[in-house]
């Protein structure tokens, strides 16, 4: 650091001993914290923390009969939602399909509305839900973050639309 | 073994954090200040934790966070580097009467507050009686009039 050229700044030895090289550090290192302060405050109102437009995230298949919402961003013991939106036929089950690393990540808390029947398959699980009258369903997951790192799921139909999905969870 | 990371996590974070904040901060406590120190407190309290709220958690989160404290102590005590760094040194704001401005702005103080000092600590109104004022460690400003 450069030496001070204004008197006010240039340490004292009475009636205390200073050393104001150290202490423009300080105040220096006090500034910047404020500025990574405001910037964090930013990001997680911009949602890299969860919940914002970082976070929140939707993928659809090649031939848009499956849909996910879900979120980037997790904490670990918290609660979301994931939402499945599936096209087929009218009033018919469709089977829906999710594997990969959602179960050692989270916690399945509720599945809304209740599936016809549930399964396991592999390391995942399958369920059927009804379609309406103009064969949609939807179903929402909602899931405890229970895992820290990153997470990857895939969710198929029994048709092969298939969207994978990646999540990060923070302690 | 996560309480112990837990607690270690936290000291880490509020040290950093009241570094950042300066040692004026919450040096004068207002009412607002205490009820800002209290909300601090309940925010950290659930990552301290997590949701294990038996007695062993309690006990280890206690055990890490005073063993970090002296561990700290021990090393400052070793290195007066260490704790310049960490605790800070003392500040002259006044020098015979004259006021440093350069450092008043530096530390995010005005002159009231020096004032402020003098009539609290010695009943001094102006800024010439004054010899010394000192920024000490602890975020008070100690007055030292003439003779």
């Amino acid at each position: 650091m450069k030496p001070p050229d204004h008197r006010d700044l240039h340490s004292r030895n009475y009636p205390v001993s200073e050393d104001m090289t150290l202490q423009r550090k300080v105040w220096r290192f006090e500034r910047w914290g404020w500025y990574a302060m405001v910037l964090l405050m930013g990001l997680t109102l911009a949602g890299l923390f969860s919940k914002g437009p970082l976070s929140s995230a939707e993928v659809r298949s090649a031939d848009g009969q499956l849909r996910v919402e879900y979120q980037r961003f997790l904490r670990n013991g918290s609660s979301d939602a994931l939402v499945i939106h599936v096209r087929g036929r009218a009033r018919e089950p469709l089977e829906v399909e999710l594997s990969g690393a959602l179960l050692q990540g989270f916690n399945v808390q509720m599945l809304q509305p209740q599936p016809l029947k549930a399964s396991t398959a592999g390391d995942g699980m399958k369920v059927w839900v009804l379609s309406d009258n103009d064969g949609h369903a939807r179903l929402h997951v909602t899931l405890n973050s229970d895992g820290v790192g990153s997470f990857q799921t895939k969710v198929a139909l029994a048709s092969g639309a298939s969207v994978g999905l990646s999540q990060f969870i923070y302690p | 073994m996560d309480s112990v990371l837990r607690a270690a996590a936290i000291y880490l974070v509020l040290l950093v954090l009241f570094k950042v904040a300066g040692r004026r901060t919450l040096a004068e406590l207002t009412t607002f200040d205490l009820v800002l120190l209290m909300v601090i407190g309940e925010a950290t309290q659930q990552a301290l934790l997590g949701d294990d709220f038996s007695l062993t958690n309690a006990v280890m989160v206690i055990v890490t966070l005073i063993v970090i404290d002296i561990g700290l102590s021990l090393v400052k005590q070793r290195s007066t580097w260490f704790a310049r760094v960490l605790d800070g040194g003392p500040t002259v704001l006044v020098e015979d009467g004259q006021v440093l401005h350069k450092r008043l702005k530096h530390a995010r103080l005005d002159e009231g507050d020096i004032l402020e000092a003098a009539r609290s600590t010695q009943g001094l109104v102006e800024i010439r009686q004054i010899r010394f004022a000192i920024l000490e460690r602890n975020g008070k400003i100690s007055v030292i009039p003439y003779e």
